[in-house]
C-alpha cells in the first residue's frame, strides 16, 4: 500500500490535478453578449422544453428533454435570425465541459434561419435526471453523425465574435 | 428448369429452417444489448447450447484427461483462470493468460492478438489441437471421438444438436457446439446495468458514481478504449507495457498483432478486453504481469512502465489522480462484476 500511496502522491506532484468532481448545477453564459447568463436547473425548467433522441455509444435510442441551444443564446443577448449577417456570422459559441472538454458552434448553425439542427441543452434522461457523468446539464445534437460534441458535463457557453 | 426449382426450393426450406431454429433461441439479452451476430452456418440453438456445456467441461477434450475448456475458463472467475498466463494439460506454460469468455460473442476478433481469427467455431480447434502451445493436447484422428461416442449421455445430446445428420461426432460439429454455448455466456446483469439501465440509483455506492465520472472525464478517458455497453472498442492498442527498442522489449511470442501484420508499429498492440467483470480476473495485461486494479490504473496513471522507445498509443499520457479517485474508480469497475453469470446454472459444470 504504501508503495502504491508514493506513486499516486509522485504522479500528483508532477502533473496538474484531473477535474474530478461532480460539475456545478449552474451553467454560465459569458463572452460577447449583452447579458451574461447564469442558470439553474429551475431556470431551464421554466423556459421552452423540446425533446430530441440520439443514441448512447452502445447504440440504445435516449429520450433527452432539456432547452433549445439557440433560445438560451437568444437570451443571453447572442445575434439571431435577421441579426446573423456581417460579423455575425463569424461569431462562434464555445462550449465547455466540467472536464475541460471543448467543442465550437458558429451561431448560424444553431440558428434555425439557416440550419436545421435542434441542439439541445438537456437536463432529462428518459424522463430522470442526468447521470453524474452526464450532467446536469448536456448537450444533446441530434443532426450531428457522430456524438463528440453532443458534451457531457456542460459548464459554460462562451459567445465569441472573431474580430480579426 | 426442373433441377434449379428444385434446389432453389430445398435451399429455401433449408433457410427456413435455419431461421426458424434461431427464431427459436432465447438469448434471454439484458437491456441494452443487441442481438450477437452468429454465423448462418452454425445458427444458435437451446441443443446445441447444451451439448456445447457438455463438452466445455468435458476432460475426454485433452490427451491425458485432465483438463477441459474450463480448466482455464473458470466460471467463477468469469471463465478465466487466475494465472498469469495459461497452463495446458502437459503442463506446458503459455505466453499470454486467458481471456475471460463472458460477452465473447461480442468480440469481432478472438484471443489477445490475433486480428484475423474472427470465428469462434475456428477458434475452438486452437486449444484441442494447437502445439505451440500445447493446451488440450488433443491429435485430429485421436482416440477421443470414440471416447465420447462411449459416453451414454452424448447420444441424445448430440442427435438432438445436430438432428439431420447420420453421424454427428464430427470435430466440426464439437466446435460448433462448444462455440453455441461460448455465445449463449452473456453478462449484463452487475449492479451498474441495475443503475445504468433500470435507473435503479441505489444499485451502485456513491465512490462507483464518482468513479464513471473519472472514467468519462477527459483526463482519464478510460471509455476511448473501454467504451460501449461491452467497454471494449474491439481495437488493438499499445499500452506501454513494455518497449519496442531497449530493454526490457516485447519479445516473440508476445509481440503483439505483429505477430500477424508483420507492421513495426503493431509491436505490442494488444486486444482491448471488455471490463465486465474484470474485478474477478486478475492478473492483468495480456502476460498477467500487473496484479490488481489498483495496479493497473496506477500503470495508467504513470503513462505506462516502458522506457525508451515505445510505440506506445497516444492515449497512455498518465495523469494525475489522488488515492480517493483510485478508490472511486476500483468501485466503479468493481461494479461491473455480474453476480448471476458466475452462478448461473445454464453455465455450471454439468458433469458434477
Amino acid at each position: 500500500m504504501l508503495r502504491r500511496g508514493l506513486i499516486v502522491a509522485a504522479v500528483c506532484a508532477g502533473l496538474v490535478c484531473a477535474q474530478t468532481s461532480a460539475a456545478p448545477a449552474v451553467l454560465v453564459v459569458k463572452g460577447d453578449v449583452a447579458n451574461q447568463l447564469t442558470l439553474t436547473a429551475a431556470d431551464l425548467t421554466a423556459m421552452p422544453r423540446s425533446k430530441a433522441m440520439i443514441p448512447d455509444p452502445d447504440g440504445t435510442e435516449v429520450e433527452y428533454e432539456g432547452v433549445a441551444l439557440a433560445d438560451i443564446l437568444k437570451r443571453a443577448g447572442a445575434p439571431s435570425g435577421n441579426q446573423l449577417r456581417g460579423d455575425a456570422l463569424a461569431s462562434y459559441v464555445l462550449a465547455s465541459a466540467h472536464d475541460g472538454y471543448r467543442v465550437v458552434f458558429t451561431l448560424a448553425e444553431v440558428d434555425a434561419s439557416f440550419a436545421n439542427e435542434k441542439i439541445l441543452i438537456a437536463d432529462q434522461r428518459d424522463g430522470k435526471s442526468l447521470f453524474e457523468y452526464q450532467g446536469p446539464f448536456r448537450l444533446v445534437c441530434p443532426g450531428d453523425k457522430a456524438g463528440a460534441r453532443s458534451v457531457r458535463m456542460l459548464e459554460t457557453l462562451e459567445i465569441v465574435r472573431l474580430k480579426k | 428448369m426442373r433441377p434449379l426449382c428444385a434446389s432453389a426450393l430445398s435451399a429455401l426450406a433449408l433457410f427456413a429452417a435455419l431461421s426458424a431454429q434461431e427464431a427459436a433461441y432465447d438469448w434471454k439479452l439484458p437491456k441494452g444489448f443487441p442481438k450477437p451476430f452468429v454465423p448462418a452456418d452454425n445458427p444458435m440453438s437451446a441443443a446445441k447450447v447444451e451439448l456445447g456445456r457438455y463438452l466445455f467441461y468435458d476432460t475426454r477434450l485433452s490427451v491425458n484427461g485432465k483438463q477441459s475448456c474450463a480448466s482455464c475458463h473458470r466460471q467463477e472467475l468469469a471463465f478465466t483462470d487466475g494465472r498469469a498466463v495459461g497452463v495446458g494439460a502437459t503442463g506446458e506454460l503459455h505466453s499470454r493468460s486467458a481471456m475471460s469468455l463472458v460477452n465473447v460473442a461480442y468480440s469481432a476478433t478472438l484471443t489477445w492478438s490475433n486480428p484475423e481469427l474472427k470465428s469462434l467455431e475456428e477458434q475452438a480447434l486452437v486449444p484441442m489441437f494447437g502445439e505451440h502451445p500445447v493446451e488440450l493436447g488433443l491429435r485430429q484422428g485421436g482416440k477421443f471421438l470414440s471416447s465420447l461416442r462411449a459416453e451414454t449421455r452424448y447420444a441424445s445430446l448430440f442427435a438432438r444438436a445436430f438432428p439431420d445428420e447420420r453421424d454427428p461426432y464430427t470435430i466440426g460439429n464439437i466446435a460448433k457446439a462448444i462455440a453455441s454455448f461460448e455465445r449463449s455466456i452473456i453478462s449484463g446483469r452487475s449492479p451498474y446495468d441495475r443503475y445504468h439501465y433500470d435507473r435503479d440509483d441505489s444499485a451502485v455506492p456513491e465512490a462507483a458514481k464518482r468513479g464513471e465520472v473519472l472514467f468519462f472525464s477527459q483526463h482519464i478517458s478510460c471509455f476511448r478504449c473501454h467504451g460501449g455497453f461491452n467497454f471494449s472498442d474491439a481495437g488493438f492498442h499499445n499500452t506501454g507495457l513494455y518497449s519496442v527498442a531497449g530493454a526490457p522489449a516485447f519479445s516473440a511470442p508476445n509481440v503483439g498483432i505483429y505477430e500477424h501484420t508483420h507492421e513495426p508499429l503493431d509491436i505490442g498492440r494488444f486486444k482491448t478486453p471488455t471490463l465486465r467483470n474484470i474485478a474477478l480476473t486478475a492478473p492483468y495485461m495480456h502476460d498477467g504481469t500487473v496484479a490488481t486494479l489498483e495496479d493497473v490504473i496506477d500503470h495508467y496513471a504513470a503513462g505506462g512502465r516502458a522506457h525508451g522507445t515505445t510505440n506506445k498509443d497516444h492515449l497512455i499520457g498518465g495523469f494525475a489522480l489522488s488515492a480517493k479517485d483510485r478508490n472511486d474508480l476500483v468501485e466503479y469497475l468493481e461494479s461491473l462484476t455480474d453476480d448471476q453469470v458466475i452462478h448461473d446454472l445454464r453455465f455450471s459444470n454439468p458433469w458434477q
